[in-house]
């Protein structure tokens, strides 16, 4: 093998090596031309023409201007939120078996049933959410308002079917998203050449719609059911590569697509009353804008609601971390569908079942069972178990597992039983904490979500207990079954928290606290009170506390465990600075945690009682506060003889009183480093500072005042209102934005004008610079502060921070501040909570949901439609018809109206074929410039394109004045000369009067106006015209009515439907539809009927000439009037002659011989003319010989004199040439 | 329910206008129930009565409903209409008093709005038309809100009670807002002022400058106050005189403080050197209080930053007037959410 001959080596003739090479030779050789061709040959690139020159320069500045847009600000996070890919086509075209492969490809695992998003990591930096759309059209709608991508799946064996172009048409109107062609079924074409022209023809179609030169897929066939791999690999190549262009609508409002959905609702609930308010909570990622809580959100299909909580979970598909490698782990490589079942939770009806062990375990689920799946999940666990818990859902879950002992009788469907018993349990704890969690947050005079959350509490209490126990034997239980690893897990997970934070217990104890105070119920305060006694003992009371917060909040609670620990371990680190003592800390820690709990609950009424009982709390747990609690009352602002410390103890105990979280760790530190008299002036100004946090986000003073009012009762009959002075005062105090000086300095002491002297220019700026170093060395050393809004510690920054360095920065730390959270988390799924209650009868109770949703909605909005070209018929004004504008689709009743020369905008009965017009309807507001497009219906199959209309928003305007041409007639009773009185116009001499000095007309077009009412008939009047009237005229008068918008507005709820009817939502029917269904014929105008036309005979009179015109007519046209001849008087008559029959025969005889001569006399006649023509053509033979012999004879004439000149010439020739010669 | 989610409800006649603006501003209705229920002439004043009219003549399609003792107040906000409008102001009140809330609405209208206010320009309760055209105006041009026809022009001067002064405001629209980042107050480097007098002898003003400049000038030489003698129809209906400072910082910012005399037949007579004194030092103490916005202005500058962008704004505040606590409890009303920070330090 070895002795092979290699091949000789070639020399490279071309390339950039080859190039390289030819120059260094000949720069050798000293002929290259280092300079460029412009230097070596310049006039070959001289100016030839400046006008030329100009013209180029001039269109290679409009071609760059061209390309010049407005920048867009690239708001995208750090870590964007999936990007949604949207699977379409029409029905059996492939969809399903697509996104199969697409999810084998990326992530190497098969799923069989795929129900709604699937959420997959792709690459290092990009997720994706992949989902199905099929041919409904509200599906359709919804998913091209969020796409960010689109596969649109094509037939290629069929063609374009109507549901490509209807979705195509959807996203033109919606903002288009970047749309990728995919032809699938290219195996049933049999020759080559005919799928070669059909990709064409498609392609160029393709293109016409999308833009030229879109990017058409081309899957050429299926192997075993599937999609050829290779394709499919370069299809999500393109997928993950592709980049795409902010989408105005989708940056500017926040959307979640929701993969995964709870209802919260207690099932008990539910079962009594199937109509009852659910409570449901949204999980997905949070895209577009930042989502403020409490905000009013809509839910295509749905309606209207406003959210109760937003909170944050930890990314249950997150980006791998960052790492230097090309391509992905098999871990990495994520899949995330809770509504088909994979990478976590499956939902049932009743239940939730969760899957174990990640997205990996999925794989071994089937054959190594659940126990060892969760020794495995054990065993693979690498980071520390806080981690995990920080980032992992699942361990949340299974944490959670290890308390459940109830609800065994609820099976799944996935797992072995124990598990599901677990499962169960944690879906049931799920729910419960989110009640303790959210009620709190909820509206306080919610009476059923209260009452709900008391039975909560109640039933943590109990089950606490139970839940302890059982875990107590569960402990000494050393079998190792998939309970007992979840134990150890848990009790390692103590052990931490107990060895890294001595008052962790302490800490969670009171968040657990807190959470139940919200709750407000007093048993479950008294059980946690108790719990509270315990909780000083450490062991495993302490557990139980942690186990308890865990429960009571699960994964909110977890967040803030983190949170809590976070600042604990910070606190710890103070505290070696400081002498500040452990209780101190925990102090602080409740505050935090109250904090989080606080900030959950809005506007929380309880708010007042629970700080009592928070202070009763602290009296009971640290009495060496105590003392400083009851040190408030009597607390002297400005105590002279106490040293700082106790300045600052006092300071805290202000806050105590005042529930100020903020500053306490920061104001430790005062006395370190600045003057008493600074801390003096701090605490001044701390006491003189409202409290703002409380003020921001705690209670609105009017509750108490309610309930101030009602406090006595005299007798069981009156109340005592006692009006609080100050309360009252509050309330109607004077609206002044003045901001009066308590208590003026006194400016003419030198001292206090040296206080302000370094403001002004003029003082000394090296002492400002100085007091600059100091605060920023504050700064550095307390930079931290406290984010009010969300508890969270902001650690303060090493260095001084220079603003314009780090503005940016800031920003994006203060745009979120969990991000800074998602620094230690990685991975934040933002998830919504969203509890609101929707009657399910809407007309029950005095406010309804849909009174509430007109309040919100009365705008109109006037908006420029066309009916779209392919749609067949023309749309009706006031027709019900359904529009998606923004997020909505809601059926209204538009009018639509055409715009007049002068302005009017006057009323449509139906749209025009093939123009504009202006439509209006009354509904939500929705910013100008966003399009629309109309629906006639949502519901069935329609054979033909369903999109009605599409258009755009111009305008939102209360005051539009839309009218309608009415006319009003009239007629003539009395003529005058050009005066006429006309009745029937009117009814009343009042209506008259309206409208006097109007114009009117008559039908044949005489103008004339309107002058005053006649008393004689009712609403007759006076008018007069420019030309006399006859009694046959009509006079009518041009009136505009402004027409009134029907406030209709109907959201399409059609996901309120049971499953399998979802497109079947109809809403109102139009007069057309019911009329059919009912079989009401309308009664035609009797008038409007065609009827057989029967014209009758016109008779015209006889032309009558005046005898002065006759005069004057020339005689031709002059009427001949020559009397007839009259008759011939008797005697001239001449008397008829009688023949004797002799007389008769000779008659007879003469008349037979004249007869006989006349025909002799004619057939001689005859010969004669024969003769005749003999003769003459005879004599013209003669003739023509005659002629013809003298032509001869004239020929032969010539001849011979011809013969004899040309003798003679010759001869003449001759001489002369004799001559000549 | 959802009644509470939709429509807000208050009690008492306290931050009425932020409420009402804040109301239009975010589009959802309010409901304000006791207005001075309690009060022997219960219900709403002459001017907040005039001030919803001024809200129903700047919207459009608005919904106000009043019950008969004018305790009850239910406003359903409709668009910002703006446009060209003319306004007769309560006299109770100050021009001010409607003036700071259209600041906060103008920018947000659909029409460029020009607006002719007449009543009060300057009285001892409200923010003047002078310190407010000397404050918040460059306020709202930190925020981009600025352009030819951004102005306030005062006409007619009027003080109470007769009034008759007459305000011209003009602002054009602005879609987004820039995001501020007002954290450096600087140096103060002038002091400007305005001594008017109307119906008085013109001594007055002169007298009052002296006096005012008598305290400033220990601090800073670059003071001048300029002096504003209005007469005949310009000088509204009452007599009366006052002073309004305000010190300009070398970063930009406003300080003011003002001074009025007391109304006609209200109170003991005011000595103008006495008036000009008491607002010198109403200005020191502003100054002591610091901040980067004067104190009528924060809680303006607070609801721009709120509505502006997405981006975001700082500001260092001294310490809030109440006027701006109870605006930032409103804040929820708009839905924002603000991470507050106490600054430390003055």
């Amino acid at each position: 093998m070895e002795a092979k001959d290699q091949k000789k080596h070639r020399k490279k003739n071309s390339g950039p090596k080859a190039e390289k090479k030819k120059k260094r030779h000949l720069q050798d050789l000293q002929l290259g031309d280092e300079e460029d061709a412009r230097k070596r040959n310049p006039k070959a690139f001289a100016v030839q023409s400046a006008v030329r020159m100009a013209r180029s320069f001039h269109r290679t500045q409009d071609l760059k201007t061209k390309k010049h847009h407005i920048p867009v600000v690239d708001r995208t996070p750090l870590e964007p939120p999936p990007i949604v890919v949207v699977v379409m086509g029409p029905p059996k075209v492939g969809k399903s078996t697509l996104i199969q492969c697409l999810i084998r490809n990326f992530t190497r695992q098969k799923l069989t049933e795929i129900r709604g998003p699937v959420t997959i990591v792709s690459g290092k930096k990009r997720r994706l959410t992949i989902i199905e759309c099929g041919c409904d059209i509200n599906m359709m709608i919804d998913l091209a308002k969020v796409a960010d991508l689109v596969l649109m799946l094509i037939d290629a064996s069929f063609g374009f079917e109507m549901e490509t172009f209807e979705f195509l048409n959807i996203c033109q109107v919606h903002g288009f998203p970047k749309i990728m062609g995919v032809l699938t079924h290219l195996d049933s074409f049999k020759h080559n050449k005919q799928l070669k022209k059909t990709k064409k023809r498609l392609k160029h179609r393709f293109w016409t719609e999308v833009y030229p030169g879109a990017k058409l897929f081309y899957l050429s066939g299926m192997v075993h059911g599937e999609y050829q791999n290779q394709e499919i690999h370069n299809l999500g190549r393109f997928i993950t590569v592709m980049k795409f262009r902010p989408l105005t609508w989708q940056t500017s409002h926040p959307y979640i697509l929701a993969d995964r959905m709870e209802d919260l609702t207690n099932p008990e609930d539910i079962r009594t009353n199937i109509k009852c308010d659910r409570k449901v909570s949204l999980y997905g990622y949070l895209r577009g804008t930042h989502l403020k809580n409490k905000s009013q959100i809509h839910m295509p299909g749905i309606g209207d609601f406003t959210v109760s909580d937003v909170s944050f979970l930890p990314d249950p598909c997150a980006l791998p971390e960052q790492q230097k490698k090309r391509c992905l782990n098999e871990k990495e490589k994520l899949v995330y569908a809770p509504l088909s079942g994979v990478g976590g939770v499956l939902y049932d009806k009743d239940a939730v079942y969760v899957d174990l062990g990640g997205s990996h375990g999925f794989q071994a689920l089937d054959e190594v069972g659940s126990t060892h799946e969760l020794v495995q999940s054990l065993i693979s666990t690498h980071s520390t178990i806080d981690a995990k818990m920080a980032s992992s859902r699942v361990m949340l879950f299974s944490d959670s597992k290890a308390l459940g002992s109830e609800d065994i009788d609820n099976q799944g469907l996935l797992m072995p039983k124990e598990e599901k018993q677990m499962d169960l349990k944690t879906g049931r704890m799920r729910r419960k904490a989110v009640f303790g969690d959210e009620d709190g947050s909820g509206d306080s005079d919610d009476e059923e979500g209260d009452e709900m959350s008391e039975d909560d509490g109640l039933e943590n209490g109990s089950s606490d207990e139970e839940a302890v126990e059982e875990e107590n034997a569960e402990v000494t239980d050393e079998c190792m079954t998939a309970k007992g690893v979840k134990r150890r897990k848990l009790e390692e997970l103590e052990e931490d928290s107990e060895a890294d934070l001595p008052a962790f217990a302490d800490s969670d104890d009171d968040l657990e606290r807190s959470s139940a105070e919200e709750g407000e119920a007093e048993e479950a305060d008294e059980s946690s009170e108790e719990e509270d006694c315990s909780a000083g003992e450490k062991g495993i009371s302490g557990s139980k506390a942690v186990r308890e917060g865990s429960k009571a909040e699960l994964s909110p609670a977890n967040h803030q465990r983190d949170r809590v620990n976070l600042e604990k371990s910070l606190l710890m680190k103070k505290a070696a600075l400081t002498t500040s003592d452990s209780g101190h800390c925990t102090a602080e820690e409740v505050f935090a945690s109250e904090d989080e709990s606080e900030e959950s609950s809005s506007l929380s009424a309880e708010e007042e009682d629970s700080e009592n009982q928070e202070a009763l709390r602290k009296k009971l747990l640290k009495p060496s506060q105590v003392g400083s609690g009851q040190k408030l009352g009597s607390r002297n602002l400005i105590d002279e003889t106490s040293d700082i410390e106790d300045l600052l103890k006092e300071e805290e105990d202000y806050k105590e009183e005042r529930n100020d979280p903020t500053e306490t760790s920061g104001a430790l530190k005062w006395k370190e480093d600045l003057s008493r008299k600074a801390a003096e002036a701090f605490l001044r100004q701390q006491q003189a500072a409202p409290n703002l946090r409380k003020l921001i986000y705690g209670t609105v003073t009017e509750d108490n005042e309610e309930e101030d009012d009602t406090q006595e009762e005299l007798g069981g009959l009156f109340r005592v209102t006692q009006p609080d002075r100050g309360c009252k005062h509050k309330a109607d105090s004077l609206d002044c934005s003045r901001f009066p000086v308590e208590a003026p300095h006194d400016w003419d002491l030198e001292e206090v004008m040296n206080s302000i002297r370094d403001c002004f220019v003029t003082g000394k700026w090296e002492d400002d610079k100085d007091a600059a170093k100091v605060l920023a060395e504050d700064e550095e050393l307390y930079g931290d502060f406290e984010d009010l809004e969300t508890g969270d510690v902001h650690k303060g920054k090493s260095g001084p921070i220079t603003q314009n360095e780090d503005v940016e920065k800031e920003v994006k730390e203060e745009i979120d501040p969990n991000e800074e959270e998602s620094a230690k988390k990685k991975h934040l799924d933002k998830k919504r909570k969203l509890k609101e209650m929707f009657d399910a009868e809407y007309d029950e109770g005095e406010s309804t949901y849909f009174d509430d949703l007109k309040g919100e909605m009365q705008k109109q909005a006037q908006m420029r439609l066309k009916k779209h070209r392919w749609y067949k018929k023309i749309l009706k004004s006031r027709d019900p018809i359904i529009f998606s504008v923004g997020w909505r689709r809601f059926q209204t009743i538009p009018l639509y109206y055409i715009e007049d020369h002068n302005g009017r905008q006057r009323l449509l009965k139906y749209t025009p074929q093939h123009m504009h017009c202006g439509a209006t309807f009354w509904g939500p507001i929705t910013p100008q410039g966003t399009g629309f497009l109309a629906i006639q219906s949502v519901s069935g199959i329609m054979p033909d394109f369903r999109i009605a209309a599409t258009g755009v928003v111009l305008d939102l305007d209360k005051s539009i004045k839309i009218v309608k041409k009415l006319k009003l007639t009239g007629f003539p009773y009395k003529i005058f000369k050009n005066t006429s009185f006309i009745k029937g116009m009117f009814n009343s001499a009042l209506e008259v009067a309206k409208f006097e000095g109007a114009m009117i007309r008559t039908v044949s077009g005489i103008r004339g106006q309107i002058k005053k009412a006649l008393r004689a008939p009712e609403g007759a009047f006076r008018a007069s015209f420019e030309d006399k009237l006859l009694m046959s005229d009509i006079v009518f008068m041009r009136t505009w009515y402004p027409v009134s918008i029907p406030a209709f507005y109907n959201p399409v709820t059609s996901l309120l439907k049971p499953v399998g009817e979802k497109d079947t939502w109809s809403g109102m029917r139009t007069t057309g539809q019911l009329r059919l269904a009912h079989g009401i014929r309308l009664k035609a105008n009797k008038d409007s009927l065609y009827k057989p036309i029967l014209r009758q005979k016109k008779h015209f009179n006889s032309l009558h000439i005046p005898k002065a015109l006759q005069k004057a007519l020339p005689f031709k046209n002059k009427p001949k009037t020559q009397a007839k001849a009259g008759k011939v008087p008797k005697d001239r008559r001449r008397p008829a002659v009688v023949r004797e029959p002799h007389e008769r025969k000779i008659l007879a005889l003469l008349d037979a011989l004249s007869t006989v001569h006349s025909q002799k006399m004619k057939k001689a006649k005859e010969q004669q003319h024969l003769h005749n023509k003999e003769h003459f053509r005879a004599r013209q033979k003669e003739e023509e010989e005659k002629l013809k012999r003298q032509k001869d004879l004239r020929k032969k004439l010539f001849r011979i004199q011809g013969q004899k000149e040309r003798r003679n010439q010759k001869s003449s020739l001759k001489g002369a040439e004799g001559q000549l010669q | 329910m959802a009644t509470q989610a939709h429509s807000l409800s208050y009690a008492g006649c306290n931050f009425l206008r932020q409420r009402l603006v804040l109301s239009t501003l975010s589009g959802r209705p309010v409901k304000i129930r006791k207005i001075r229920a309690r009060d022997d002439n219960p219900g709403l004043r002459d001017f907040e009565a005039s001030f919803i009219r001024l809200l129903d003549k700047i919207t459009n399609g608005s919904r106000i409903e009043i019950n008969q003792t004018g305790t009850t107040l239910y406003y359903q906000p409709g668009l910002l209409y703006g446009g060209s409008v003319e306004h007769d102001c309560s006299v109770l009140r100050g021009i001010g008093y409607y003036l700071e809330s259209l600041l906060c609405l103008a920018p947000f209208m659909k029409h460029p709005l020009k607006i002719v206010l007449r009543g009060v320009t300057n009285d001892q309760v409200d923010p003047s038309v002078d310190v407010l055209k000397a404050t918040a105006l460059p306020l709202l041009k930190q925020f981009g809100i600025d352009g030819e026809s951004f102005e306030l022009k005062i006409v007619r001067r009027g003080m109470p009670p007769g009034g008759g002064g007459e305000v011209v405001f003009s602002c054009p629209v602005r879609k987004v807002l820039k995001p501020i980042q007002l954290t450096d107050p600087g140096k103060i480097k002038r002091i400007r002022g305005m001594a008017y007098s109307v119906r008085v002898s013109p001594q007055m003003a002169n007298r009052i400058v002296d006096s005012a400049r008598s305290i400033l000038n220990k601090f800073i030489p670059d003071i001048y106050i300029y002096t504003d003698h209005m007469k005949g129809v310009n000088s509204g209906k009452s007599p009366g005189f006052g002073l309004s400072l305000v010190a300009e910082t070398t970063s930009g910012t406003f300080l003011s403080a003002e001074l009025a005399s007391n109304p006609q037949g209200q109170g003991a007579a005011v000595l103008p050197e006495d008036l000009g004194r008491n607002c010198a030092r109403l200005l020191l103490e502003e100054i002591y209080r610091g901040g980067c916005v004067d104190s009528t202005n924060q809680s303006l500058a607070l609801l721009l930053m709120t509505l502006g962008q997405q981006d975001v704004s700082k500001v260092l505040l001294g310490p809030l007037s109440p006027y701006t606590t109870a605006g930032l409890i409103s804040k929820p009303q708009v839905g924002i959410r603000s991470a507050s920070r106490v600054p430390r330090a003055h």
